[in-house]
């Protein structure tokens, strides 16, 4: 059972403007949570200065456009959470994971350094398998 | 903190409405252990994790769905939603509870039914003749320990032997679909187990990774069987399993396709049904 925590701002988007710059100065760019990332094997990054990758992500979660490997690293979050996990100031309240959602966020929105891969088809490709299983009441109460 | 009540929301998610009989029998398990069940999902309930590109519309959509728990909660005494996506559970609470007022906590379906695990046991009463490979990932840990509960369930199961597989990154398998070779060193890894540790079923946890898996059942005499079909087939319970069946060639029945629209059928559907398995 989770207790959520209690809402920190009007709304997702507010919540997550505030959040990137706040865990970006919480964060002091050790590199524990790059190193701790099942993925940099997966996309060819093992041999990258975690310090300067991990600097990165915090200029991408204010909003500042960052360099090629943090930009890879955050397309490639399958979120496994072991950043999470890893970092030391987790106990400072920084959430590894969280920030580099946001360094994503920011890279897709702000920078523009990532395009987005939204599938537009995927609620009418949800609804169309639903309909080919779902009876008339389970449609009427679920879609 | 203990849930309040029996009265729940079961939040099945988008994705896994493809695969209906597991919504079906979720629930169903859940009743079964004494629960009252209202289930909610689909796009009207979407959490928003998949529009990071579009954080405005996200936010709207995490908005609409909050409020939409909190009415329940606040009317009909629903102050607990059950989770089934680890997506789901975790954009709850890492990011859509934060940025609004809630009046509901969150569990997932495991945790639910190990906590009701005495009243679980005694309705497995048909043995399950399987070695089974659980697939598992590494994701989703931080915030349920979803491997060692789907474990502890079906290690309930008479007659089933349970082998740990690998535990493969990410929370599930579309999670590595955007990284090139993930998916497929996932999968082939996970088979590959299966296989080594003399197994004749793969067990997922996950609905997506059900759907990676689905076309390469039967892979070497290894079955495919989600955690929820054992769980009904102990029951007694009918466990088909449409998606696995269209997958590996079959075809929905023509009066299926013609509710849904043969149009979005041939469009929507079939390209992904007719799609290259992961793993050969």
């Amino acid at each position: 059972m989770s207790i959520l925590p209690p809402a920190q701002a009007d709304s997702t988007e507010a919540y997550l403007e505030a959040s990137g710059p706040r865990l970006a100065d919480l964060c002091t760019s050790c590199g524990a949570c790059f190193d701790a990332c099942p993925m940099v094997d997966h996309i060819d990054l093992r041999k990258s200065d975690v310090r300067e990758v991990t600097a990165d992500i915090r200029r991408l979660a204010r909003g500042e456009p960052a360099g090629p490997a943090a930009v890879s690293w955050v397309a490639a979050c399958t979120k496994s959470g072991r950043c999470r996990s890893a970092c030391p100031e987790q106990t400072s309240g920084l959430d590894a994971m969280l920030l580099i959602r946001i360094a994503k966020q920011r890279a897709l929105n702000v920078t523009h350094q990532l395009a987005s891969k939204k599938d537009q088809k995927t609620f009418p490709r949800v609804k169309t398998f639903a309909r080919l299983q779902l009876t008339d009441e389970e449609l009427a109460k679920w879609l | 903190m203990a849930v309040t009540g029996d009265r729940i929301t079961f939040w099945f998610g988008c994705n896994i409405l493809r695969h209906a009989e597991i919504i079906r029998l979720s629930i169903l398990l859940l009743e079964k252990v004494g629960f009252d069940v209202s289930a909610a999902g689909g796009p009207a309930y979407c959490c928003g994790t998949s529009y990071d590109g579009q954080p405005h519309a996200a936010s709207a959509m995490s908005a609409r769905t909050v409020s939409r728990f909190n009415d329940v909660a606040t009317k009909e005494g629903r102050g607990t939603v059950v989770t089934w996506c680890p997506s789901c559970h975790m954009h709850m609470s890492d990011i859509m509870a934060p940025g609004n007022p809630t009046s509901f906590d969150v569990t997932h379906i495991t945790e639910l039914l190990t906590s009701r695990a005495d009243r679980l046991a005694p309705l497995l009463t048909h043995r399950v003749e399987r070695r089974i490979l659980l697939h598992r990932h590494i994701g989703f840990a931080t915030h349920v320990a979803v491997n060692e509960g789907v474990h502890g369930l079906l290690a309930a199961i008479p007659g089933l032997e349970i082998v740990d597989g690998p535990a493969v990154p990410g929370h599930m398998c579309s999670a590595l679909e955007a990284v090139p070779g993930a998916l497929a060193k996932a999968a082939q890894e996970t088979w590959d187990a299966a296989s080594a540790n003399g197994c004749d079923t793969l067990t997922t946890i996950f609905h997506s990774c059900h759907r990676a898996m689905a076309p390469t059942d039967g892979r070497q005499g290894v079955a495919l069987r989600n955690w929820v079909h054992l769980v009904a087939e102990s029951m007694g319970l009918p466990a088909g399993d449409a998606y696995r069946d269209w997958r590996k060639g079959g075809t929905p029945d023509v009066s299926a396709i013609e509710r849904a629209g043969e149009k979005y059928y041939e469009q929507l559907v079939e390209p992904e049904l007719r799609k290259a398995p992961v793993v050969t």
